[in-house]
């Protein structure tokens, strides 16, 4: 299932795929992946991408 | 051992010697480089298990066709073939899943490095041919290892160059 939330956190900061996974630390296919829903990531990642984008875990990988 | 394969003894060793003095520079040159993300490592994980099962499948191949069919080619070219068959399935699973290259090797430096090294190897093969060593009594020798390298280089160098361009003309449909 494709991560639309994640998607637009990430437009609402204006970052590009690049640059968000520069700044976790992941290629860009790993963050496209995530976003198409083709990859779960980790605990560990999603915490990342969390401080990254100044979301919490609830808000951005959370299905409520 | 006589003189001649004494001969090839050391030159296979030297080339082996080299082959890995010239990966160690590109490593310490930060060419080429060993971290990969989560996904990437899961990926080739997997990469690996196919390359790995492949390897056992087509060295039990071999064997059995030396036995069925006679010995159609040397060890050293057979063993190459397994090998490179393996590498092949290892790479291209790699590659379709987006894992082949680490976060820090840039795509242009190792296919262009893959490039000659094919081109290379091939060439080698080519000038065997062309003395007529790559054939003798009816099997391959072990002069067959150079283009069967290249040949795997050069497979791995296509499907890259393929599936670069097809998620290319994706993302752009995006």
């Amino acid at each position: 299932m494709k991560n639309l939330r994640l998607k637009a956190a990430r437009a609402a900061l204006d970052l590009s795929q690049q640059q968000l996974a520069d700044a976790v630390g992941v290629s860009r296919q790993t963050i496209n992946a995530i976003e198409k829903g083709d990859y779960n990531p980790t605990i560990k990642l999603c915490t990342a991408i969390c401080r990254a984008l100044g979301k919490t875990l609830d808000e951005l990988f959370w299905e409520g | 051992m006589d003189h001649y394969h004494a001969g090839i003894a050391v030159g296979l060793a030297a080339g082996v010697a080299a082959g890995l003095l010239f990966v160690a520079f590109l490593f310490r040159k930060k060419v080429l480089d060993c971290h990969f993300d989560e996904r990437q490592e899961r990926a080739r994980g997997k990469a690996f298990q196919y390359g790995f099962f492949t390897l056992l499948i087509s060295t039990y191949v071999y064997g059995t066709s030396d036995v069925i069919f006679g010995h159609w080619c040397d060890v050293l070219a057979g063993v190459t073939i397994c090998l490179a068959i393996s590498l092949c399935v290892f790479a291209i699973t790699c590659i379709l899943k987006d894992a082949y290259l680490s976060l820090r090797e840039k795509p242009r430096v190792v296919m262009t490095m893959f490039a000659l090294l094919s081109a290379l190897n091939l060439g080698f093969g080519v000038m065997h041919g062309l003395h007529g060593e790559l054939v003798e009594d009816g099997a391959l020798t072990f002069r067959a290892v150079n283009p069967i390298i290249g040949l795997a280089t050069l497979v791995i160098l296509i499907v890259y160059i393929i599936n670069h361009l097809l998620r290319s003309r994706e993302e752009e449909a995006e």
